[in-house]
């Protein structure tokens, strides 16, 4: 996998091209294949990320966003508790992902401690839909769709960011600053 | 519901067209049996009248039902499906088990801990069926759990022994 050489300072025009031989990788695997050069002595340490996700699982990507947003920005044991404990049937396989995404740190991944890992990104997309006939009185039917749906999640080790919380006057003033600023373009 | 307004339109139409082809029947003017001198037929004035009543309430019932007017946007519906009270809440009341270290609610039994109880009462339970062999055949006495080097002590005189081939788990206290 030479050719999946990412570095900050240099794009390299192959890589834009959809170059990939296998039929089952996508995009968001394949971000678990790329190789940094080494780091320089004065550089900052580069957290580990690691991409993780579940195909066509049988649920509603809507009511699966809810997952995803509860627990965005936790850290991995906060969201496994809040899974545990949580009564909805994505729950259990949204922590079933965690679990093997925690697993695959520890071992592909060279992360030191389980527990030093938080949640950088989740959330759903849709996955492919099956059709099935629904029957409605008077010889009419309708088209029922078996909704299916993915998971993606991105692990990064470290401490979580800490998310500075806007309250609503804030907003407000920056609404109002924002109004402030604007000019008449084009004008003498 | 749309459905049931659904349903009595359609009755309503059928009554409709029922009536429209008794009409065509020429079963609904009902003049004297015998032969009068006189108009034949009955005055049809309430009929027609009755008729262009009918017609406002079938179009009445069309106005009835109600349709959204206008596609809502898909900001619309994120406002209304990311509202903070549709977004699950996080519970506070989780913490560690005393005994085992597992998660639990602050009100509720530890899952691990009454899981590992429970796989050993079904044990139990069936060692009892067998002993008992088939249903409603519980003896009237209290039964006894005893596991291995144990011997029964005084205050287990005219019980029932369970017989287990463990050593006494840590939390079965007897």
């Amino acid at each position: 996998m030479g050719w999946l050489l990412g570095s900050s300072s240099t794009l390299s025009q192959v890589s834009c091209l959809h170059t990939s031989p296998e039929l089952n990788s996508k995009h968001w695997e394949r971000r678990n294949l790329i190789v940094y050069p080494p780091q320089q002595k004065d550089e900052p340490r580069r957290p580990a990320e690691i991409h993780h996700c579940r195909r066509q699982i049988k649920y509603s990507k809507d009511k699966m966003w809810y997952l995803a947003k509860l627990i965005r920005g936790m850290t991995i044991d906060q969201a496994l508790t809040q899974l545990e404990f949580n009564d909805k049937k994505g729950a259990k396989i949204v922590k079933e992902v965690l679990l093997e995404a925690q697993d695959m740190a520890v071992k592909n991944h060279n992360v030191e401690y389980k527990s030093n890992l938080y949640i950088a990104e989740s959330f759903s997309g849709k996955g492919k839909y099956l059709k099935r006939i629904r029957y409605h009185g008077r010889g009419m039917f309708g088209i029922m769709d078996k909704v299916h749906c993915h998971y993606f999640v991105k692990l990064v080790e470290g401490v979580p960011p800490k998310v500075e919380q806007k309250t609503g006057f804030d907003q407000a003033k920056e609404y109002v600053e924002q109004l402030r600023n604007r000019t008449i373009i084009h004008s003498l | 519901m749309s459905l049931s307004g659904l349903l009595q339109f359609v009755g309503r139409s059928l009554q409709r067209l029922e009536l429209s082809l008794w009409q065509a029947a020429g079963f609904d003017r009902f003049g004297p049996a015998l032969a009068v001198n006189g108009p034949g037929i009955l005055p049809q004035s309430h009929h027609s009248s009755d008729d262009e009543n009918a017609q406002p309430s079938f179009l009445d019932s069309i106005f009835w039902m109600a349709a959204p007017k206008k596609r809502r946007t898909i900001e619309v519906n994120r406002c209304r499906r990311r509202n903070p009270n549709k977004l699950i809440e996080v519970k506070y009341n989780i913490e560690p088990c005393p005994e085992c270290g597992n998660m639990k609610l602050k009100h509720t039994l530890c899952g691990f801990c009454y899981e590992k109880v429970r796989k050993e009462t079904a044990i139990i339970r069936k060692q009892i069926s067998i002993m008992e062999g088939g249903p409603l055949n519980t003896p009237a006495v209290e039964s006894v759990v005893l596991y291995e080097n144990e011997t029964p002590s005084d205050a287990d005189k005219g019980k029932r022994i369970v017989e287990r081939n463990r050593k006494r788990p840590y939390w079965f206290n007897m």
